[in-house]
């Protein structure tokens, strides 16, 4: 039995490679998004850091200092760069409008003339009305990318007024309790007022000069071994790899079935050959050749992208030892139901498409309504997924991957069972 | 019978109400060639179906080699050699890559394989082309290597499922040559067939087979006998039927007469003397003949004698 379950697996083999049409849907398609999406998605990981700063057009139209100094402080924080001219000239909102409709820039910070005005005049006068600051931002930015600069600048300027304001403020209020100390006490209440704030601004706590004491870092859970943050290649690669895998399924599929058309079906169960051998025979090239996909993946992954592979090898394997079998059993499934290439086709592709979604491929899970979170458990996708993302992205070992593991293999058993109750061999 | 390789017996494959085979029962000798002959819808490649362990039968029995088909499955498939109706080959790969792939399924390996797979391109007239694609060939040398790959385990019995449908007359006739070299080389054959003149040339014992039944079993040459001088097929307006049949059937040169959906079927000693005979009484009668038809004795004709239907209808 041995040697006819590898007789035909080398058959199945020979026949794939010979097959230019499978060679690029099995194996060139997933590179080609691996390569395509981490290369196009990388600045969307590393945007907003010292290698690949945000670059924000600046429109200064205070006729003040303030926004000015607000402009500093913005510009040098590392993942920022601003532009505040334009061969040699001093932006315009005009130009700042026309470069962001060109394309060529995403957003504009625009400070109006009455900034320091009006922020000097609402720290006294409640009614005073707002400085206004205009964000200009092509509409098709997403709030993902927009959301954080407007963040960090609205911190910054709401810092700057601050500081201005609070000279004022300080002022304001010793005034305020010199109306109601007796006149002798008067002017040493605005003495003191005044030297407050002289040293205030000496120790350079109202110049925002200094340090708010304040420091932010990234880390992830302490038992995560995790080093370094993953960047799109590790968070990327996985989930096309996977999805990659599972294009087996129409190609088992297909396969079956252009035996049993083409009539070698006929002529091998007329042999001194078990179903079961026959079966295990066309299943096993196939359940290779997902090995070989995962693993030219990664190494694509790894030498073009310097991907991280995580700290556990074993784990890896398992993962994908299961995966390989769900995909399988899988394309086995398929086979048992589609009479017809059409049937086979579509029933494929409503998988490949439908589970892949699901199972987070293409957005991922945490951020699906909980129903939908819920209904991921259906997937191999998700489970094989989390299991990679454990040991790559979270540096997680062998014992992690079991439970995505075994639920992987009850997949595939699942999916063998109703495959061989269904399969009809005639 | 003695040196008996294949036994039938009471051969049933039903359908639902569909009664594809019914009780189907013959003896095959080992060194014969054994013709199932019938139309289309037969139950001819049912039958081989079953005989070969593709279709589990309704009910009845196959032993090859006194060996009951059910119990010893594996054991009796490698005395079995199967040459299916459509061609069952992998096109992609070349001649020799399919004949090593099906040698390893039979447990052929090694040089014993290699050496089996020269032998039988040689014998089919491809090692030449061996290493070529399939799918490059043409449709006769496409069915060669479809019988190559029937032949590469030695089998006791080979079956031929209807091998020259599509194929051209050159091929055709190396597909009988083939046949008859192995047939002298002592290989049993089950040869079926919807072509009379191929049954006529191979077999020798034919079983005719219509609607599932055997109708007729013996040599080409006894089932034509039966036929004497030949049949007229004659074909007249409904009015004079009943009376030149009975006019008919007086004739010394005629054997019998039936009837069936207007025409007569007329058996004849003699065939010349008979056609006169039938014309004289229609002249008499002023009988308006619609058709005629005079067939020589053959396989057709035994079976239109049977069926009231040509074999090709």
């Amino acid at each position: 039995m041995l040697h006819q379950i590898f007789a035909i697996t080398i058959k199945d083999l020979k026949i794939l490679f010979k097959d230019r049409g499978g060679m690029i849907v099995l194996f060139a398609m997933p590179a080609m998004f691996i390569l395509v999406m981490s290369t196009a998605l990388q600045s969307s990981f590393s945007v907003g850091g010292s290698d690949n700063p945000i670059e924000l057009l600046v429109v200064n139209q205070d006729r003040g200092g303030l926004a000015e100094k607000a402009i500093t402080e913005i510009g040098d924080l590392d993942g920022i760069t601003l532009i505040s001219t334009v061969d040699g000239t001093a932006l315009s909102v005009e130009t700042a409008d026309r470069m962001i409709s060109n394309g060529d820039y995403s957003v504009a910070l625009v400070f109006p003339a009455d900034f320091e005005e009006r922020i000097l005049a609402a720290a006294t006068d409640p009614q005073a009305g707002e400085a206004t600051i205009t964000f200009i931002a092509d509409p098709t930015t997403s709030t993902q990318f927009l959301g954080p600069i407007q963040g960090t600048v609205q911190g910054f300027i709401q810092q700057a007024a601050a500081y201005a304001q609070a000279p004022r403020q300080i002022e304001a209020g010793f005034a305020s309790l010199s109306e109601e100390v007796p006149p002798a006490q008067v002017q040493f209440v605005n003495q003191i007022g005044e030297a407050f704030v002289d040293a205030m601004t000496e120790a350079g706590g109202l110049e925002n000069e200094g340090s708010l004491g304040v420091r932010f870092e990234q880390v992830a859970p302490s038992d995560f071994a995790v080093t370094e943050f993953p960047d799109s290649v590790e968070q990327n690669v996985p989930g096309y790899t996977i999805f990659g895998v599972f294009f087996i399924v129409q190609v088992i599929a297909t396969s079956l079935l252009s035996e049993k058309q083409n009539g070698t079906f006929r002529r091998l169960l007329a042999a001194p050959l078990s179903q079961p051998a026959l079966l295990l025979g066309k299943l096993l090239p196939y359940y290779l050749v997902n090995l070989l996909q995962v693993a030219l993946m990664f190494t694509i992954g790894a030498l073009v992208f310097d991907m991280n592979l995580g700290n556990a090898p074993l784990a890896l394997v398992l993962v994908t030892l299961a995966t390989a079998a769900a995909a399988t059993g899988m394309g086995l499934l398929v086979a048992s139901f589609g009479k017809t290439p059409e049937q086979i086709g579509g029933l494929s592709t409503l998988l490949a498409l439908t589970l892949a979604a699901v199972g987070g491929m293409m957005v991922p899970t945490f951020v699906m309504p909980e129903f939908m979170q819920a209904i991921s458990k259906i997937s191999p996708h998700a489970w094989a997924l989390a299991g990679y993302q454990d040991v790559i992205v979270r540096g997680l070992g062998l014992q992690s991957v079991l439970p995505e593991a075994g639920v992987l293999m009850a997949f595939a058993v699942v999916f063998f069972g109703i495959a061989v109750w269904r399969f009809r061999f005639d | 019978m003695k040196n008996t390789i294949l036994s039938v017996q009471d051969l049933y494959k039903s359908y639902g109400d569909n009664h594809a085979v019914r009780g189907v029962s013959f003896e095959i000798a080992r060194g014969e060639v054994f013709g199932l002959l019938g139309p289309n819808g037969a139950g001819k490649t049912t039958s081989i179906s079953m005989l070969t362990g593709l279709l589990e039968p309704t009910s009845g029995s196959v032993q090859v080699d006194n060996m009951p088909f059910g119990k010893n499955g594996y054991a009796v498939k490698a005395k079995l050699g199967l040459v299916p109706q459509e061609l069952a080959l992998y096109p992609t790969l070349s001649a020799r890559d399919n004949l090593i792939f099906f040698g390893r399924i039979y447990g052929l390996r090694g040089k014993q394989l290699k050496m089996r797979a020269d032998e039988v391109l040689a014998m089919v007239g491809l090692a030449d082309r061996a290493d070529e694609a399939i799918e490059t060939y043409s449709g006769g040398m496409k069915r060669r290597i479809n019988i190559a790959a029937g032949l590469l385990h030695e089998p006791e019995i080979l079956f031929l499922d209807e091998p020259t449908v599509g194929v051209d007359p050159q091929s055709r006739n190396a597909i009988f040559e083939s046949v008859e070299a192995l047939n002298r080389n002592g290989l049993t054959i089950l040869y079926t067939t919807h072509y009379m003149e191929e049954a006529q040339r191979l077999c020798d014992r034919v079983a005719i087979m219509d609607r599932g039944e055997i109708i007729a079993l013996d040599s080409p040459k006894a089932l034509m006998s039966g036929l004497g001088g030949g049949i007229i097929r004659l074909g007249l307006h409904n009015g004079h039927i009943d009376t030149v049949s009975q006019r008919g059937s007086e004739h010394p040169a005629i054997k019998s007469i039936t009837r069936t959906d207007g025409m007569m079927i007329v058996e004849t000693h003699q065939a010349q003397a008979a056609l006169m005979g039938l014309l004289e009484i229609t002249n008499q009668l002023d009988a308006h003949i619609t058709s005629l038809e005079v067939l020589e004795p053959n396989l057709e004709t035994v079976f239109l004698t049977l069926t009231g239907k040509n074999l090709r209808d």
